[in-house]
């Protein structure tokens, strides 16, 4: 059990290591813009004095490893300062965007990890049927296509064409549970076909490699049915894989949002990352790389501690 | 005893298995019949490729995945299964034909306890509730003389060791009392000493409940132990079966004799230079640990001599192995040092010059392994050659072809192809014909035959020794197997736990009085007798036989 | 109406009882399930469902065409050993292959092609298709076929050089951490780590905001993304070979680390790594194709698929399919190469899923 314990207590030191690193990465960033932050922002048009003033409301007189200590510890707290372009607080715009996001990506994750793992354990079941032909077929197809693309079908399918959902998915205001899903129904539907298509085509592989196993061609020896084989015998020796992949593409579902959330003018956090791109507001911009990089980093890090929980050699050492 | 009076248990006729390789499907068995009585234990017998595991598993109604059975029937106990449905051929196994694998540590599930996984079968069955089949497990286990019978079915397997796991596993095959079990070289992968305690298990829960068995092993000393009948297989087809005692002392057919010859290969002890010159390699109170790990050599020397052969013999874990990664520089040691010539070598091989490079070569077990698929046979053989002595265009080519003649293949025949294209015989002659390219004074041959088919090893190690002689090259032959350390080597050195537990010459070697483990390592080795394994276990008694393989210690 | 829902019938039910007589049991089982989904349809969507699926049904029935065509075209032309294995390709990877031939030939020949240039202003914004304009016309004005053209050479040439700069990169470094070991191969693999816990696209977008959209900044940028992965890969494949005997006799012999890649890993790993590079386009096509839908990959007037898509989605609030097809051609580029890699990887894999 030590030894457990020891392990995790490792992962999570390395994943905090990571973030660390990580946070380095994305403020030195910021650091290699060419002339600097102050000219920066103000452009071309900007005289002597107004970015002498901008470089001391900033800050830029110190030097970058303490301005950023405390980035960092303001931003461990929730304070990421003040956006450059309209001086609202950065913690105040990116807070209710964040949770929109997380309640989109909840929405389409709540859908797409059950159907993806069972249409994954019944394809491996059917492999090389007609069924699993089609399956293959039809989602490598949804892997390739970019968001945008199936983005936009929806829209004109459902939308447009029928009228059955809002193509936008702006208004939020106050609503109601029911009003929110049936709103957000198409990009959660956007997201829930290309993370689904992913997460069976791995849990389908996981599976398919285990049959290989000679435990497996026991368990045939010994009378058990196709179904159990599969329930009993390979399942619980896939779950490491299974989580990797749900924890991977959850991690997906927040970062890759931003293509869904910018076609369905969704107010989350991606759309507003793309806008301060374009408005290069560099305050909004590092903290969302932040803020996104840490739950990517998050997700990993659950996924290698689920992956060792569930390995029966590390549960229950010699 | 094979009884004609007897009820036939299974009868097979005419079978027929393809295999699916490169898009076409091929005979792998060519019509077989084979006909098992109750009770009786009918040894499958034969090489790689003869197609035992595949008649093995067809008993069962089962074809594994990439095969299938294109014709014949296999009547078991009345019911055709070639013609049975999915569901009635899954019906029977694991409650009537049970099996056993040749790796227990992976063919139990890694996710499940020892006890659920033997439970399974009487409960899918409805043979048992829990509580009963789990006794009768324990029970089980206690017959196949299993340490702590109550509690180590609740570990899980990769808690237990690999002996103990085929002893459990067989004990799973009895789960449902069978009337047929197929046992598919269930000893192969364990070292002597465990493999008796494993026999000697399944011979006598197979006679306890009087089960029928077909054993397939390639190893005619097991089999003479375990059957009453022998069958013998090649490449698909049968040659000739017989009653075991009748086989082994009368074969009919050639090849069986050919089989039979194989052990007789000895040639003449060879004793040390009196003139007292150097020794080739010497290692010399040579400790060695991997990184982090435990010692695995512990104050290990040797001297292997000009022309001579020294036999390393010891189980798998006695640090053999390791000690050629030293010799080689592969792992420098933490305390000693290897002479060669005389002349301390740098421990780690990349401190070493090419000459000294040079000098001491390699032949390894795996030739699959040991030579790269996508390099022509040529370039495999040239390099060396081109590499140390620069050798280039008709030389180079000249130096091939005389390699080649020397390890007796043809050379325009093989100079232009690919390791994937030759047997396995063949390929362990290219990798002798790498290693005499550079010249060496000295070959470690690390386990070379043990890959092999009996007669085609047996060849290698002629070939071997008539290149000692031609060449007077040194060798350290490193091995598990006592009948190899019998037919070719000068000096026997004994390893156990990374110690060198005795050495001297073979004659004193294989004479009483020797080491404790000496004599176990000795005695383990099944011979031809069929007699053999009750002696033994008459002589060790019983109980012992366990604790002995466990401690290597040995009851006075 | 009528006549057209008798005969489809008519024509389905006759074709399946022809390929159950002559015991063709693909056919078979192709042929009526189509038959079963079409009564479902048909009870559903009525004559127009019907019509839908015939299409569909000759859609796919002339891509299966097209592709055996082409599959014994390749095996024609091919060498003997190449042409075996192209024989087991199944259709789909030999449809795959013969989109990217289709693609190839767009982009090297696109100013032949096309019938204007990528910035031309043709005609009114929005204008619709007529016999000069396939097409129709784009916000600005521009023929929408030849900029559909003229940004295969664009978008695929830009994700094809980031592809292979990752794959330099990446391939490199995992060869020589996997021959040298030790600290060399942990360190490289702990950066990689690192740089493979940031999600690409928003690191993109950070490198972006500050530098701008500098095209040979955006290849880099995408290069060193995805060379992690591409490194993660060929150390482990790298890493099998490794431990060969082979490895060990020829480093025992004394030769040097170049020796070692060059002559013996590298013929050992040939086929994955050109199955990973494939699935990296893929990627690195993906992402591109993101960041300039964002306004942030080429920029106008140089014809993009995925700017191409954004400037015109005002269109698809009226219905009209026109923006989608430049993301269509971006998704079939993609299906096409991953239906060729899946192939490839298969083989690699040795038929063990059999």
């Amino acid at each position: 059990m030590d030894k457990l314990l020891r392990l995790i207590g490792q992962r999570l030191g390395l994943g905090l290591l990571t973030l660390l690193v990580v946070s380095v990465l994305i403020f030195s960033a910021v650091e290699l813009l060419p002339g600097d932050l102050a000219e920066a922002v103000l452009g071309q048009a900007a005289t002597e004095e107004t970015v002498a003033a901008m470089r001391e409301q900033l800050g830029l007189d110190r030097s970058a490893p303490v301005r950023y200590l405390e980035w960092l510890s303001g931003a461990v707290v929730g304070d990421f300062g003040n956006s450059l372009i309209s001086g609202e607080r950065v913690s105040d715009a990116i807070s209710e965007r964040f949770s929109n996001t997380l309640m989109l990506a909840a929405y389409a994750a709540v859908i797409a990890v059950p159907i993806s793992i069972l249409l994954g354990i019944m394809v491996a079941l059917l492999r090389n049927t007609l069924f699993d032909r089609v399956a293959n077929v039809m989602t490598l197809t949804s892997i390739s296509s970019p968001e945008f693309f199936l983005g936009y079908i929806l829209i004109l399918y459902f939308s447009v064409k029928t009228g059955w959902f809002p193509a936008i998915a702006s208004q939020m205001g106050d609503t109601s549970l029911g009003d929110y899903l049936y709103r957000t129904f198409l990009p959660a539907l956007a997201l829930v076909l290309v993370v689904t298509a992913h997460m069976m085509r791995m849990t389908r592989a996981a599976i398919i490699n285990l049959l290989a196993s000679p435990y497996i061609e026991m368990a045939r020896l010994k009378g058990v049915s196709p179904l159990k084989v599969i329930v009993k015998h390979a399942l619980p020796n896939a779950w490491a894989p299974i989580i990797n992949v749900v924890a991977l593409n959850l991690a997906y579902l927040i970062t890759g949002v931003v293509l869904v959330e910018v076609v369905f003018v969704y107010p989350g956090i991606g759309q507003l990352l793309v806008d301060a791109v374009a408005k290069r507001d560099f305050a909004i911009v590092q903290a969302c790389c932040l803020i996104f990089a840490a739950t990517f980093i998050l997700l990993n890090l659950a996924a290698d501690v689920g992956s060792i929980l569930t390995n029966p050699r590390l549960r229950h050492p010699k | 005893m094979s009884n004609p009076k007897k009820e036939v248990l299974l009868k097979i006729e005419g079978l027929k298995i393809q295999g699916f390789t490169d898009d076409v499907w091929i005979d792998i068995i060519k019509g077989v019949d084979l006909i098992l009585h109750r009770g009786e234990v009918m040894g499958l017998i034969g090489e790689s490729g003869a197609g035992k595991s595949t008649i093995g598993a067809a008993a069962m109604g089962y074809a594994r995945d990439g095969t299938r059975i294109a014709e014949g029937s296999i009547e078991f106990d009345g019911m055709e299964l070639t013609t049975a449905t999915q569901v009635e051929r899954r019906a029977l196994r694991g409650s009537r034909i049970a099996y056993v694998a040749q790796s227990a540590a992976a063919s139990f599930n890694p996710a499940h306890k020892i006890i659920d996984q033997h439970t399974e079968g009487p409960l899918q069955y409805r043979l048992r509730k829990r509580m009963e089949a789990q006794e009768d497990a324990m029970d089980l286990y206690q017959r196949l003389r299993l340490p702590n019978p109550r509690e180590i079915g609740f570990r899980y397997p990769h808690q237990v060791s690999g002996g103990q796991l085929q002893r459990a596993m067989t004990a799973m095959a009895m789960s449902c009392r069978p009337d047929l079990i197929i046992f598919d070289e269930p000893t192969t992968a364990l070292d002597v000493t465990t493999q008796i305690e494993v026999l000697a298990a399944i011979r006598d829960i197979v006679d306890q409940f009087n089960t029928a068995a077909i054993y397939i092993t390639h190893d005619l000393a097991v089999v003479a132990q375990m059957a009453d009948t022998i069958k013998v297989l090649l490449k698909g087809e049968e040659v000739e079966e017989a009653a075991t005692e009748e086989m082994l002392e009368a074969p009919k057919k050639d090849y069986t004799k050919s089989l039979w010859a194989v052990r007789s290969f000895q040639r003449p002890q060879k004793a040390r230079p009196a003139d007292g010159s150097e020794a080739v390699i010497s290692v010399k109170g040579v400790d060695a640990a991997y990184t982090g790990g435990a010692k695995v050599l512990d104050d290990v020397s040797f001297d292997v001599c000009a022309g001579m052969t020294v036999a390393v013999v010891g189980e798998s874990g006695s640090g053999k192995s390791t000690t050629a990664r030293v010799i080689t520089g592969l792992l420098p040691p933490s305390k000693g040092e290897v002479l060669f010539k005389g002349e301390a070598l740098p421990p780690s091989f990349r401190d070493r010059s090419r000459d000294q490079l040079r000098q001491a070569q390699m032949i390894y077990q795996m030739a699959d392994t040991a030579l790269n698929p996508k390099v022509r046979i040529s370039d495999v053989i040239g390099r060396p050659a081109e590499f140390y002595s620069g050798l280039t265009g008709a030389a180079l080519k000249q130096r091939v072809d005389e390699l080649l003649d020397l390890i007796e293949l043809e050379p325009s025949q093989y100079y232009n192809r690919y390791p994937p294209e030759l047997s396995g015989g063949q390929k362990q002659r290219i990798g002798i014909a790498r290693a005499l390219a550079a010249e060496p004074a000295f070959i470690i041959c690390d386990e070379v035959t043990s890959a092999l088919d009996q007669l085609v090893a047996e060849g290698i190690l002629k070939l071997l020794d008539r290149l000692q002689r031609d060449l007077d090259l040194a060798y350290m032959f490193i091995t598990h197997d006592l009948a190899t350390v019998r037919s070719i080597a000068d000096e026997v050195v004994v390893m156990k736990n990374g110690q060198v537990v005795e050495q001297g010459p073979k004659d004193e070697m294989f004479r009483p009085p020797h080491h404790p483990y000496t004599d176990l390592l000795l005695s383990s080795v099944p011979e031809m007798d069929p007699n053999w394994l009750t002696t033994l276990l008459e002589e060790r008694g019983v109980d012992n036989i366990g604790e002995a393989a466990r401690t290597g210690q040995r009851a006075p | 109406m009528l006549t057209f829902v008798i005969v489809y019938y008519g024509v389905l039910i006759a074709a399946s009882c022809a390929a159950a007589y002559f015991k063709q049991r693909q056919a078979f089982q192709l042929l009526f399930s189509l038959l079963l989904v079409s009564m479902v349809v048909g009870i559903v969507g009525g004559a127009a469902g019907l019509r839908f699926i015939a299409i569909a049904a000759c859609l796919l029935a002339a891509a299966a065409g097209i592709s055996y065509a082409f599959r014994e075209f390749l095996v024609q032309i091919a060498k003997p050993s190449l042409a075996r294995e192209l024989r087991t390709a199944p259709l789909t990877a030999a449809f795959g292959m013969f989109i990217i031939f289709v693609y190839a030939v767009a982009a090297i020949f696109a100013p032949w092609i096309a019938p204007f240039g990528q910035a031309e202003v043709i005609d009114s914004a929005f204008a619709p298709a007529d016999d000069k304009m396939l097409l129709g016309a784009d916000q600005l004005g521009r023929d929408m076929f030849s900029r559909l053209i003229y940004a295969a050479r664009n978008t695929v040439g830009l994700a094809l050089s980031a592809t292979i700069l990752a794959f330099l990169m990446g391939a490199g470094a995992g060869l020589w951490a996997a021959v040298r070991g030790g600290w060399f191969d942990t360190a490289f693999g702990r950066v990689v780590d690192i740089l493979m816990s940031i999600p690409s696209l928003i690191f993109a977008l950070l490198i972006l905001s500050i530098f701008g959209t500098n095209l040979t900044i955006i290849v880099v940028v995408v290069a060193i993304m995805y060379a992690p992965r591409v490194f993660r890969l060929t150390r482990a494949v790298a890493g099998n070979v490794v431990v060969m005997d082979y490895i060990e006799a020829a480093r025992l012999r004394g030769e040097g680390d170049w020796f070692l890649i060059r002559r013996e890993i590298l013929p050992n790993t040939t086929a994955p790594l050109i199955a990973e590079f494939g699935l990296e386009f893929c990627f690195v096509f993906l992402l591109m194709a993101g960041l300039s839908f964002l306004g942030l990959g080429i920029q106008p007037p140089t014809a993009d698929w995925g700017s191409m898509v954004r400037e015109n989605a005002t269109l698809i609030s009226f219905g009209e399919i026109t923006p989608l097809i430049p993301a269509a051609a971006i998704a079939l580029l993609t299906v096409a190469v991953n239906f060729v890699v899946d192939w490839m990887l298969f083989r690699s894999s040795g038929l063990k899923e059999r």
